[in-house]
């Protein structure tokens, strides 16, 4: 037993220790690392040094939406090794537009009217009907929609509102280009968000999907989607879908891979102090003058951050009050900061102490 | 006067009544000094104001310049005006208040709905907040409420609320009051209240003045401000419309006298003057019975003066300049962003006790140590404590009259006196307990060692001083590492902690030995570099003899006076030699590098050569002694091995010559076929591209895939061309061997230097832009090829073409301003970073907690393990 604490001790966290700033030293360093290294290798990737700030950047900001969304997405155990019904999953996902299932086209200036020729072989494989694509294309309301045979549809573009009696034909082939365009754009099928998925495999050859663009609300509905075992790399999405306990597993997670991938190594803890910094008032707050510095309670920590002035002047007409608990506080106003060896406290009972000082009083005698 | 400890501070607008209270001058004359140069009664440079002057008293407290704080005085001003900085609160609450009967816009239902929840929030006391918060949020539904809810789960999770969440909780509720028409408690039409920046509001066409905005403010009832988050305990609306103006004391804004004798003063000052010109102007129209139109001009005057007192970068009016044409500073801008009074004065403070120089290696210091030079050590000093135990031993010391001597002597009354040779058998008389003596450094002294940028706690250290010659401050060149440091002129900054706890903190916590590991990723801080893995790696290869004289030498170098084993030809292997620096229990096996088992058995190195995956960046010999011998035996360790490997290396000899870059014809050969696959390969990329066959990768678009695909077969000729290096060169070319060795230089070094430069990039793409179509005008226009667009054939040894030079260059420029551009972001995001999380610390049950006890972790990083150790504890749970 006592060894067993002197073993756990001997790793173990001190009292006070100022984790915090330890944490966000150990994030910031490695980025400004990351820049001044690049230099003795003038000219050769810059790719490396630039993706992992930005992603960093974004992930701290909590921007609303990531510059590249992705997911992955695991299957049913039953069918995860199943690479036909996977594929079939796959098309399901990515979003298809018009244009990818056709063979060609005619258009009709005079009439406004146009004549698509479907490929049929891809239609199966999308498991996509002429039908539903009429659908789609009514669902726009610009252009009503015949079949002509089981693979071609005649679309036909209603006019546009505002035309008025005078317009000019000009404006009327204008019109319909625009129209036909919007047409073949048109997403038929698939998960709206999602432009492009990838299938790939683990050691254990399980399949998975990687996608581009994420919208994990639809996702999860799909039969044979694990829905316990979607990732995306949207703090917010998550969030949104599976709430603030896993989105703040999620900063944790893209922030280590921002991190790692750019070739440093930085230990999870430090992260995972981060995602709880940003996420344990039941919100994603960024890390800043809107987030969580904005948020302190302490006008002087909030005014020694930024904006000085308007915090100063919010305080008195609100009456704030101070209680100088953090560490910028207690650095302004000159006294021992609250953290590591400052927090420590000697508390001595009153009677002890009255027999120290007798003792140190008979000490002197001698 | 008295300091005490700050315990909590409030914030409050000050009442009219509460400046005249304070202030001990009511000012009238705007000017400061008569044709004498003395101060005027009256003036802004009042003597009841305070004194700044040596040899003046305070009228007020009858202090002098030192002791006076100075006293707050004021100005009555004939017409009030608007404070600019509440502008913005005047026109909310113009908005959300009604014109007759000026109660909140707001029904008496919507109040009663509102009011228990601002209530609960504005309470100080956490632990009741928390209580009566949990009654109100079961209560509350929907409305105004839902978004005070919010505002109150926050809470509950122990975040700790400031003010501004308070309002920002009632924020929906009075947004929707300005959109009122008609008072729901008097039936009184309202108007469209309009607010023209910095300072005018208006009812309709009709300029509100700031004495009707003061009556209007001044009939809001207490009990409806309270919706507004305001506390009319501590803030009245009205008083944010200016009667009386607080001037500060002169201490505040000191004038200070040119060696011309001519008077400078400070920009408030000028201000106030302005201030004060146009308020007797005023008064004096006023007397007067000026007409209305003159009044009226002369009061905006006198508020635009107001407005840009308080912050003269208020947007709307023109900036307030000085004489010489500088934009005047005044309050908002003293407070202000980096150089400004809270983040220049106060965030950061200076200090005695501090000295800096260049530094300079000296691998014969131990890492834990600083060379301090001989001129900083006797500039600076350490405190003594007289003690009835030391009293004899320090009076020797004040016999002293060189170098290691003492310079001062403070006696009991705090007092600081220098000894010199007249007054030193004086102050030796006066030496007993309880005085304190100022001793020069000398070695054995406790320094804190530090360079900026100080990224990381490793960049501040605790190093034991030892005293040395010239004019450089001195390190093992081992310890520069976690600094960040090099030779090429890079200074450093040593501060001599003086309390004795400062003293016992910087030992027993600061020392390098003790933060060893990285808390950021537990490697270790310091491990042998470059020479020293040279020196490791040939003495202990298994064909590395020494004779008994040679071996002697090595040993007694790194201070070790035992020989090991001979072996049979009476000659001593390398390995043996290594081994006599291990503990002698230690033992362990692990892989290092390709083809290279560390087998060590009880003290002994058995097989295997120690080398850079051993000993130097991440090397598990380091970590394994600091995990299993502690902090001393790893300072010795580190120290001795350095030598020993440094002595070995001087010993045995290692160089480059020219000849180590010479590349035979095969290899010539080999190179320019490698050359034409590169440029088959992208060029089918690009016939596909061409053709329309590509494909786009996820997220990606066709021309950005092409890119990159292009870009990805042409940076793979520099990969491509190792393969040739690394076929071709071998041990014996001592250029490749210290690549080999992670000694010093790259591989891809070697084959830019040797064989090709390969491709140039330009923020991640191929250096396209310059002129129209081309990047140089020495090419021809849009030709895509290979080389016209980054890709060099030529090696730094053959010479590159000039438009490889200037491709070359372009790549070099680009990769040096991403450089700088990206300094400056990560600085701020670590800023942020550090201001977000500073407050964190661990409580005694290992939980993490923020300011005010709020609960981030319930167990510290899960495990409750220091980040410094968590290799060290990784590896023990492996090992069980």
């Amino acid at each position: 037993m006592e060894k067993n604490e002197k073993s756990a001790n001997k790793y173990g966290i001190a009292y006070g220790e100022a984790v915090g700033t330890v944490a966000a030293q150990s994030l910031g360093e490695p980025t400004t690392q990351m820049v001044l290294g690049s230099l003795h290798q003038a000219g050769i990737k810059t790719i490396v040094t630039t993706t992992g700030l930005p992603r960093m950047m974004e992930i701290a900001d909590a921007r609303k939406k990531p510059k590249s969304p992705m997911m992955i997405i695991h299957f049913d155990p039953k069918i995860s090794k199943d690479y036909e019904k996977i594929r079939a999953i796959r098309y399901k996902l990515e979003e298809v537009r018009l244009s990818q299932l056709i063979e060609g086209y005619e258009e009709d200036f005079r009439t406004g009217s146009m004549v698509i020729k479907l490929d049929k072989a891809k239609l199966a494989v999308y498991e996509i009907t002429p039908k539903r694509i009429m659908n789609a294309l009514e669902l726009k309301g610009t252009v009503e929609t015949a079949l002509v045979d089981n693979a071609t549809i005649k679309v036909k573009a209603k006019r546009a509102k505002s035309e008025s009696q005078a317009a000019a034909s000009e404006s009327k082939i204008k019109h319909y280009r625009i129209t036909f365009i919007s047409v073949l754009s048109t997403v038929v099928s698939g998960i709206p968000g999602i432009i492009k998925a990838v299938i790939d495999m683990y050691e254990d050859n399980a399949f998975y999907i990687k996608t581009a663009g994420s919208n994990m609300e639809e996702a999860m509905k799909i039969e044979g989607v694990d829905k316990w075992n979607i990732r995306s790399n949207d703090p917010f999405e998550v969030m949104k879908v599976y709430g603030i306990e896993a989105a703040r597993n999620t900063i944790a997670n893209e922030m280590y891979e921002a991190i790692t991938t750019n070739g440093a190594n930085v230990n999870f803890r430090h992260m995972s102090l981060l995602a709880d910094t940003m996420t344990y008032a039941g919100h994603i707050s960024s890390v800043g003058r809107h987030g969580v510095a904005g948020e302190k309670r302490s006008v002087f920590a909030r005014a020694a951050f930024e904006e000085t002035v308007k915090h100063f002047v919010n305080a008195s007409v609100f009456g704030e009050h101070d209680l100088l608990t953090g560490v910028s506080e207690n650095i302004l106003i000159g006294k021992q900061i609250g953290v590591g060896t400052g927090r420590v406290r000697l508390s001595v009972k009153k009677d002890d102490l009255q027999k120290l000082k007798r003792a140190a009083e008979k000490a002197e005698k001698k | 006067m008295k300091a005490e400890a700050i315990n909590d501070i409030r914030f409050t607008v000050l009442s009219p009544e509460r400046i005249r209270k304070m202030s001990v001058a009511k000012l009238i004359v705007p000017d400061a000094y008569n044709e004498d140069g003395y101060p005027i009664d009256g003036g802004l440079i009042d003597q009841r104001l305070g004194v700044i002057e040596p040899g003046l008293r305070c009228k007020t407290c009858g202090g002098r310049a030192k002791s006076c704080p100075g006293h707050f005085g004021h100005i009555e001003l004939v017409r009030p005006v608007v404070h600019p900085a509440y502008a913005k609160t005047i026109y909310m609450l113009l908005q959300s208040t009604c014109n007759s009967c000026h109660r909140a816009l707001m029904s008496e239902s919507a109040i009663k709905e509102l009011r228990p929840v601002i209530e609960t929030m504005t309470i100080d006391e956490s632990d009741e907040v928390l209580k009566a918060v949990e009654g109100q949020a079961q209560k509350a539904d929907k409305g105004a409420e839902s978004a005070a809810h919010a505002g109150l789960q926050q809470n509950g999770n122990g975040v700790s609320m400031n003010q501004s969440m308070v309002i920002s909780a009632s924020m929906p509720a009075i947004k929707r009051l300005k959109s009122v028409k008609i008072c729901p408690h008097c039936k009184a039409q309202q108007a469209k209240i309009k607010f023209e920046k910095p300072t005018r509001f208006m009812v309709g066409n009709e300029t509100l003045r700031p004495d009707d905005v003061r009556d209007w403010l001044s009939k809001i009832p207490d009990d409806d401000l309270m919706l507004f988050g305001i506390d009319p305990k501590a803030t009245r609306p009205e008083w944010f419309i200016i009667t009386a103006l607080l001037v500060p004391p002169v201490n505040v804004r000191p004038s200070i006298t040119l060696e011309s004798g001519e008077r400078s003063e400070d920009d408030l000052t000028h201000k106030l003057v302005d201030i004060m010109r146009v308020n007797r102007k005023l008064e004096q129209d006023i007397d007067a019975g000026a007409p209305q139109i003159i009044i009226d001009d002369q009061w905006e005057l006198l508020q635009y003066h107001v407005t840009s007192y308080f912050d003269n970068e208020t947007a709307g009016i023109p900036v307030s300049r000085h004489r010489s044409g500088r934009p005047l500073k005044t309050l908002a801008q003293r407070l202000k962003g980096k150089e400004g009074r809270l983040r220049y004065n106060l965030s950061g403070k200076r200090v005695n006790f501090s000295a800096r120089s260049v530094i300079t290696p000296d691998p014969r210091l131990s890492v834990n140590s600083v060379g301090i030079p001989i001129d900083i050590a006797k500039g600076m000093s350490v405190p003594m404590y007289v003690t009835k135990w030391n009293i004899d031993e320090l009076k020797e010391w004040m016999q002293r009259t060189e170098y290691p001597m003492i310079v001062n002597v403070i006696s009991k009354e705090g007092v600081r006196k220098r000894i010199t040779e007249t007054n030193r058998a004086e102050l030796l008389a006066s030496v007993e307990p309880g005085v304190i003596l100022e001793r020069q450094l000398i070695d054995g002294d406790i320094a804190l060692f530090n360079r900026q940028p100080t990224l990381h706690r490793v960049s501040i250290m605790a190093h034991i001083v030892k005293v040395v010659p010239d004019k450089t401050i001195r390190i093992n060149p081992s310890i520069a590492h976690p600094y960040g440091a090099d030779f090429d002129g890079d200074e450093m900054n040593i501060h001599i902690p003086q309390s004795l706890e400062a003293q016992a903190e910087a030992r027993y916590l600061m020392q390098p030995k003790l933060l060893f590991m990285s808390a950021k990723d537990s490697s270790p801080i310091s491990s042998l570099s470059e020479e020293q893995v040279m020196g490791v790696y040939l003495l202990t290869l298994d064909s590395t003899e020494l004779s008994r004289e040679e071996t002697m030498e090595l040993l007694s170098y790194v201070g070790i006076t035992d020989m090991p084993e001979p072996l049979k030809n009476g000659k001593y292997s390398g390995k043996s030699i290594f081994s006599m620096l291990l503990p002698v229990d230690y033992s362990t096996e692990q892989k290092a590098g390709r083809d290279n088992i560390v087998v060590i058995k009880n003290g002994k190195l058995k097989s295997g050569v120690v080398n850079h995956s051993a000993v130097g960046g991440h090397g598990f010999m380091i970590m394994e002694i600091f995990d299993r011998y502690g902090p001393d035996y790893t300072e010795a360790f580190l120290t001795r091995s350095i030598n020993l490997a440094l002595k070995y290396t001087y010993m045995r000899g290692i160089t480059i010559s020219v000849r180590d870059f010479y590349i035979t014809d095969e290899m010539r050969k080999e190179r320019e076929k490698l050359i034409e696959t590169v440029k088959s390969n992208a060029e089918v990329v690009m016939k596909n591209y061409k053709d329309g066959k590509l494909e786009a990768q996820p997220g990606y678009t066709v021309k950005e895939t092409y890119k990159m695909l292009l870009l990805a077969e042409l940076d793979s000729a520099r990969d491509l061309a190792v393969s040739i290096v690394n076929k071709h060169f071998n041990y014996t070319n001592n250029l490749f061997l210290m690549s080999e060795v992670h000694v010093r230089g790259d591989i891809r070094t070697i084959v830019q230097t040797s064989l090709l430069l390969g491709q140039q990039n330009v923020r991640a793409d191929r250096p396209t832009r310059g002129y129209s179509g081309r990047a140089i005008p020495y090419i021809a226009k849009n030709d895509d090829a290979p080389e016209s667009k980054g890709f060099i054939k030529d090696s730094f040894f053959d010479g590159l073409e000039p438009t490889e030079l200037y491709l070359h260059a372009m790549g070099a420029r680009a990769s040096m301003q991403s450089k700088s551009l990206i300094t400056a972001v990560s600085g701020y995001l670590m800023r942020r970073l550090i201001n977000a999380m500073q407050d964190f610390y661990v409580e005694k049950d290992m939980s993490v907690r923020g300011a005010g006890g709020a609960l981030l972790q319930t167990i510290y990083g899960g495990d409750g393990i220091d980040p410094m150790m968590a290799g060290a504890a990784a590896a023990a749970k492996k090992r069980k």
